[in-house]
């Protein structure tokens, strides 16, 4: 007679501990991302400075001031101009000379939101050149 | 003769679908998620139209609205923010600072730090913004 072995069965593996771990590892994720979509404007840059050197141009790219009060109102020339106002302004003087400089005076009571805006303003205009400035106390 | 029915097998649920899903969902939040350091403070950054991506890395300098300081998510003084930086410039000169001020910060308050953390030798200073609508 012969006796044929029973056959042995695969050792099983268990799936669920590896679920277990996938959903303990998403739900961590889950929790603990925040979802945040952001922005840049670069504030300082490196580049070779490109003031006007002679008087000439120093007559043809004389820089427009521009002044944010401690309110956050813009200030061009004196007057107040609002947001969009100022954006056209701009817009006409780019259209006379591309090569203007803007400088941006923000007093040290005006918000971010204030300097961000017309940094926005100066930018949809079309002016390429913009600095800001900054009055320190002298010691 | 009385013939019994075998006994029904459950069919065995195939939790490989599950897998899948859960997987397929925890490669997208590995993907889309950022680990970063958030500010101990409440930090809004301010609103604009005209900024581009921000790429990641660097150290992020929080500024919140009354002018505390976290250097990448820790709080810290002026004087130790400046420290660090300085630092962390020293052994890489190319760091990306993003400042993350508050909307409602002062500007004597980020303009000054700017300009200082310019002045220490960094080339690439981005002052973080949130979208505005198009």
């Amino acid at each position: 007679m012969q006796i044929t072995r029973t056959k042995r069965h695969g050792v099983v593996v268990s799936l669920v501990a590896m679920v277990d771990v996938l959903m303990i590892m998403l739900v961590f994720f889950m929790v603990t991302s925040t979802y945040l979509d952001l922005d840049m404007i670069p504030v300082a840059e490196t580049g070779e400075d490109t003031s006007p050197q002679t008087a000439t141009d120093a007559e043809a790219t004389r820089p427009i001031m521009l002044r944010i009060g401690a309110d956050g109102r813009s200030y061009l020339g004196g007057r107040a101009v609002s947001v969009a106002g100022l954006s056209e302004q701009l817009s006409d003087i780019v259209r006379h000379n591309p090569a203007v400089e803007v400088l941006v005076l923000p007093s040290g009571q005006a918000d971010v939101q204030a300097l961000v805006s017309v940094m926005d303003s100066i930018t949809q205009s079309g002016v390429t050149r913009m600095r800001i400035i900054r009055l320190e106390a002298r010691p | 003769m009385k013939l019994a029915r075998p006994p029904k097998r459950a069919a065995p649920e195939t939790i490989v679908a599950l897998i899948d899903v859960v997987f397929f969902l925890l490669v997208f939040f590995l993907l889309v998620g950022r680990m970063d350091a958030t500010a101990p403070f409440d930090v809004t950054p301010p609103i604009a139209f005209e900024g581009t991506d921000m790429p990641g890395g660097g150290a992020t300098l929080a500024v919140s609205a009354d002018g505390q300081l976290a250097l990448d998510g820790t709080e810290r003084t002026r004087d130790g923010v400046i420290e660090m930086l300085g630092e962390r410039l020293a052994a890489d000169p190319g760091l990306r600072i993003r400042i993350n001020a508050h909307a409602g910060a002062a500007l004597n308050t980020v303009l000054p730090l700017a300009a200082e953390i310019e002045g220490m030798g960094a080339q690439d200073v981005v002052l973080v913004v949130t979208p505005g609508a198009p």
